[in-house]
């Protein structure tokens, strides 16, 4: 008795014989009644809904935003041609679509650095087991889950020039002048200071998600893989760096993926607390995308700019899905 | 002798066309000659009419509006009549929307944003109604027909606009021995007086509705313009534009805080209401505010004429709001009923609004006014429809103009001149952005 034969399949003279045996001519029809084929069709069914609905959902819009940015469309004409690369050169041109290029990255970027030490802290933290970890664990997630238009506004009050709760803590211990002075904050209406502003209503809305992420990717930990390192003398941070970053690698970088399209896809942020003011400090690409594509009328210019986020998305999502595929083998 | 036979040239008119034009004829004659008898047609009955508008500054209107207006009028023609409200500034989006979808209501107001242009061919023509509630009503102002006006023909009834009049402050102003702002120079100086008393003044350096409207008075007022009459040229790049964005620079150094920077539409309201700014240039919504919310300071709030330039120019640029019918509406016979009724009634609009809504007919507009004709304080209002302008001014509110306007272009040419970029500097930007705009819908 062979190996094979041990785990249930066929000697291998066998499968010599099978492969040797004459191949009697078959009708195309017949083919369908064979097993593999019967397999594959099982299989494809199997996967036309999942298929289908990328296509319908994700596809179509998809296809349609490409061709809107290929065409003069505007919100009140049914009919539209094609005009080539036009509305990428009129984009090219504007000034502010510069502005809101760079502001688009420098979000991405700085809102991606403080979620991931947020989010990695508060992972930790709701790792550890202390009284009220539940009620804890269910008030982390009310950022994200709040609607949007609420929260925001919320800290728009918090941000008022004159009525602001975090200037007036801060004036109350001592560490800026009055309303009126030299030191107190105006939040939305410095240039820099809008813009961290928004980052940080977009950081508070969406680290939670970030440690959600990473808690599940810790508790997925064999527990016995960590303590090993711990009796071999490994410190916090190199079991962080060799063992659990490695693990949860592919959880990690799928919620990195997450983040990046969230994040650069926020509208709603910056257009509920400056509309991308003061004079564009803290315009974005969805917010010009939006005010030209839909405020001004012009479809296919504000496709056109919002496909420009393709660019910024695509090499992230190769990277991360390169790893991810590397890792598997 | 023989008598030529005149010659049979075939009609150009088919059978199917001629039926179409003289049945819309006819039906468009008795509408009209309904509506002048203020009977409604008897084929609106049983029918149901949706309307999309905003959700009104003074919330009282529309409740009334929805309770009582509304549903006296729907229960008079036995048309259901539903009204939906939504954000004014999500009426584009939703107008995109429903123009996409070919469905949804039979009435869309449009605020601020008026999108006549983009969207008249997917608009009912209701040249007939504007005809017929101009002539009764003693005409519209002349600012009004090139919000609605395309190619000749009208796609949408004015229903109101809201005036942004000088809110300043009468005891302050008085104990300062400061003249009232009946010019910008008079409010510049008020407003460098009282700064250092701790009591600044502001105006929207920042993207909001607001900004676009006051800077464009300002800009008007100093004699300056957005485009020609014909809407195709622009006249911004203007030593008249040098001079009011020069002025904004020493109002802003002189008389303002940094915090205008981060103003949206209410900021202004709440400075004013708090008691520290000195005047704002703002809708009365800033007034009744603060009536609501701080009576010591609304007793010495008062209303002033829009300042005048340096040539004596007053202009005041207005937050437009329009009523559209739907091409695609099943229901347009009663949707122009309700359009014709509501400007009849227009008078009860606003006393519910407290005198928010201003009057776009001439009959409505001559003195007393409701409500703002009876209030001392209030009064000046009525002298606002002579000077009152919209966006483009003094040309109609075109496609580009709204690209400007969606994209803040104008206020952002005064919030760079304030931040200490040189006038030249923002001129050759803010008209760049003009050319930019303007060709590419030329292009186009």
């Amino acid at each position: 008795m062979t190996t094979a034969s041990l785990h249930g399949g066929p000697e291998p003279s066998a499968r010599a014989a099978v492969v040797s045996a004459p191949v009697l001519p078959t009708s195309h029809a017949s083919w369908w009644r064979t097993h593999s084929a019967q397999r594959k069709t099982f299989g494809y069914t199997l996967l036309a809904p999942a298929a289908l609905y990328v296509l319908l959902l994700v596809g179509a819009p998809f296809l349609f935003s490409l061709w809107l940015a290929v065409s003069d469309a505007n919100v009140g004409d049914p009919v539209a041609h094609f005009v080539g690369l036009e509305n990428f050169r009129a984009a090219w041109e504007m000034d502010t679509f510069w502005i809101a290029f760079r502001n688009s990255v420098v979000f991405l970027v700085v809102a991606a650095i403080f979620k991931g030490l947020l989010g990695t802290s508060l992972a930790f933290l709701l790792l550890q087991n202390f009284r009220g970890k539940k009620l804890i664990r269910g008030l982390v997630v009310i950022p994200f889950t709040l609607p949007i238009a609420i929260s925001v506004l919320s800290w728009k009050w918090m941000y008022d020039s004159q009525f602001s709760v975090i200037n007036w803590v801060l004036s109350r211990a001592g560490l800026i002048g009055s309303y009126g002075s030299e030191s107190w904050p105006v939040w939305l209406g410095q240039p820099k200071l809008a813009l961290a502003a928004c980052i940080a209503v977009n950081v508070w809305r969406t680290f939670p998600f970030s440690a959600i992420v990473l808690l599940a990717g810790f508790t997925a930990i064999p527990l016995e893989v960590l303590d090993a390192a711990k009796v071999d003398g490994c410190t916090f941070f190199q079991r962080f760096r060799h063992i659990v970053t490695p693990m949860i690698f592919p959880i990690l970088m799928i919620g990195f993926l997450f983040d990046t399209v969230f994040t650069l896809s926020d509208l709603s942020v910056v257009y509920l607390l400056t509309q991308g003011g003061p004079a564009n400090a803290t315009k974005i690409l969805p917010v010009l995308a939006y005010q030209i594509g839909i405020q001004a009328g012009n479809l296919g210019r504000g496709a056109a700019i919002a496909l420009f986020l393709v660019p910024l998305l695509l090499p992230a999502l190769i990277l991360v899905l390169r790893n991810i595929k590397r890792r598997e083998w | 002798m023989s008598v030529s036979q005149p010659a049979l040239t075939p009609s150009t008119v088919s059978r199917r066309r001629f039926l179409t034009v003289a049945g819309a004829g006819v039906t468009t004659s008795a509408l009209l000659t309904m509506l002048d008898a203020r009977q409604a047609p008897a084929q609106i009955k049983g029918t149901t009419l949706r309307i999309l508008q905003w959700s009104h500054f003074i919330p009282a209107y529309d409740a009334w509006f929805d309770n009582k207006f509304v549903k006296d009028w729907g229960d008079k023609n036995g048309v259901k009549v539903r009204v939906d409200h939504i954000p004014h500034l999500e009426l584009p989006a939703r107008m995109a929307a429903e123009f996409a979808a070919g469905a949804g209501h039979d009435i869309i107001m449009n605020g601020s944003s008026i999108l006549t242009r983009l969207y008249y061919k997917s608009l009912a023509d209701v040249s007939d109604i504007y005809d017929s509630i101009g002539k009764k009503r003693g005409g519209w102002i002349p600012t009004a027909k090139p919000l609605v006006e395309v190619e000749g023909k009208q796609y949408g009834i004015p229903m109101f606009y809201i005036l942004l009049p000088m809110l300043y402050r009468k005891d302050l102003f008085d104990a300062n021995n400061l003249k009232a702002p009946d010019t910008w120079e008079l409010a510049r100086v008020a407003a460098r007086t009282l700064k250092p008393k701790g009591h600044p003044t502001g105006i929207q350096f920042s993207q909001c509705a607001d900004a676009n409207l006051n800077w464009r008075s300002v800009l008007f007022s100093f004699g300056g313009a957005e485009t020609d009459p014909s809407g195709e040229n622009i006249l911004i790049d203007s030593k008249e534009t040098r001079e009011a964005l020069r002025f904004a620079k020493a109002l802003f150094d002189e008389g303002m805080t940094p915090e205008v920077f981060s103003w949206d539409d209410a900021s202004d309201n709440r400075f004013l209401a708090s008691g520290v700014g000195c005047w704002i240039h703002d809708a009365i919504s800033a007034y009744r505010t603060t009536e609501d919310t701080n009576p010591d300071v609304f007793k010495n709030t008062h209303i002033a004429m829009e300042p005048a330039g340096p040539g004596g120019k007053r202009v005041s640029t207005s937050a437009a709001n329009v009523y559209m019918i739907w091409k695609f509406s099943k229901n347009q016979p009663a949707a122009k009923e309700f359009l014709v009724h509501f400007m009849e009634e227009f008078k009860d609009g606003m006393v519910q609004s407290r005198g928010y809504n201003m009057p776009y007919l001439l009959g409505d507009a001559q003195k007393p006014m409701p409500i703002i004709g009876s209030d001392p304080k209030m009064q000046i209002l009525q002298d606002f429809p002579k000077i009152v302008a919209f966006y483009g001014y003094p040309g109609p509110f075109t496609t580009p103009v709204q690209e400007v306007v969606n994209l803040f272009v104008l206020p952002d040419m005064f919030t760079r001149v304030a931040r200490g970029q040189s006038v030249d500097d923002v001129m050759k930007w803010g008209v760049g952005e003009y050319q930019r705009i303007f060709s590419k819908h030329k292009r186009a």
